[in-house]
């Protein structure tokens, strides 16, 4: 045993890796860090002018409420409450007057239900990534390809989501420069960061069926290790990660 | 698991990966329940709780802890060398110091802007 070990004093002399990982990981480990500053320096901009605005008044709508007909004669949700001063360029909007869509369920005031739901499907999907990861540890080839399918579903429903959202704030008037709610910054912002996000979304998707196709081909089998499905997983979790801080920042602060 | 363990016969850093580490599955179901549990708790304390910096930090404290979870358990995090662990953590924590700071920093210039009007 003594030929084949190298004690822990020797940690940064050469011979060995230091953090007893391989070149890759901790390649994926330092880029996720970089990628966290990225969307760390977008969020602690969305959070200083969220807060460079006054807060918007105290209202409520009872959960479940018709909306579309409760406001039907002032001309609608948004009109009538840019009437009572609820939706002003002068403060912020209240993300559940504005995120209180729900598909199949048209002016029905569902407000941080979607959103919810999207974080579940994100979260669902981590656990199938890691459960693909474990497999590829014991070196399981079926129950890797089982597990990345349902990660991709996962993904592809989250992107949905994420259109359908998109299209229900653009048809509501949102834009990069202005929007029916408040401040520009409101929509400018929103489509800046849950933009970035999507896009890595998208990537992280793209990176997972390259590695389901690998997985089906047999390349890890050849490889003799299923390391790459434990790279993927660190950037799939990664962007399940900041989906937390984005669901958190946007729709709770 | 020691690390002193580990075969470096015939190193190159090149090609080298250490021999894969299986933990199971159950630590990663009762993750998946923890999350789930938080952000259900999220939605309560949004419609519980009045707006404010109070709530603002509770937000930002249970997505700490639901980031630690995802890092810690899914990322596999808890079996690294604590050399990694630091590299990756730590400028992680100053950024969560400078989210706190600048919001309240924010709400001074939204106490700036009302003392100007």
């Amino acid at each position: 045993m003594s030929e084949t070990t190298i004690s822990t004093e020797k940690t940064w002399s050469g011979g060995r890796s230091p953090f007893n990982v391989s070149y890759g990981k901790l390649m994926m480990w330092i880029f996720l860090l970089s990628d966290a500053f990225t969307f760390s320096s977008l969020l602690v901009g969305y959070g200083a002018i969220r807060y460079s605005y006054p807060s918007p008044p105290e209202f409520e709508i009872p959960v479940f409420e018709d909306v579309h007909h409760m406001f039907e004669e002032q001309g609608g949700f948004i009109e009538a409450l840019t009437e009572q001063g609820i939706f002003s360029e002068g403060h912020w909007p209240s993300p559940d007057m504005v995120f209180n869509h729900f598909p199949f369920a048209h002016g029905i005031h569902l407000p941080l239900f979607f959103v919810s739901l999207m974080t579940f499907i994100l979260i669902f999907s981590s656990v199938t990534m890691v459960l693909a990861v474990e497999a590829g540890q014991r070196k399981a080839r079926g129950e890797v390809t089982k597990y990345m399918i349902y990660t991709i579903i996962g993904g592809f429903a989250f992107l949905g989501c994420q259109a359908w959202e998109w299209t229900q704030f653009i048809h509501e008037g949102a834009t990069l420069n202005g929007n029916p709610f408040g401040p520009w910054h409101f929509a400018a912002l929103f489509f800046l960061v849950t933009g970035f996000h999507g896009f890595h979304v998208f990537s992280g998707v793209v990176l997972n069926i390259v590695i389901l196709i690998n997985n089906m081909m047999g390349t890890y089998e050849k490889r003799g290790h299923y390391e790459m499905i434990e790279k993927t997983g660190l950037y799939w979790h990664f962007v399940d990660l900041v989906w937390v801080f984005v669901f958190t920042f946007f729709y709770l602060i | 698991m020691g690390h002193n363990q580990i075969n470096y016969d015939n190193y190159d850093p090149t090609t080298w990966v250490p021999e894969a580490e299986n933990h199971g599955t159950k630590a990663l179901w009762k993750t998946f329940i923890i999350l789930s549990v938080i952000t259900v708790l999220d939605i309560i304390l949004y419609f519980t709780i009045d707006p404010g910096m109070p709530r603002n930090i509770t937000f930002i404290i249970l997505g700490v802890v639901k980031a630690a979870f995802i890092v810690y358990v899914f990322m596999h995090m808890t079996y690294e060398k604590g050399s990694l662990k630091n590299t990756i953590i730590l400028p992680m924590i100053f950024v969560i110091y400078l989210i706190m700071l600048m919001l309240i920093e924010a709400d001074f210039w939204n106490y700036l802007n009302y003392l100007l009007d």
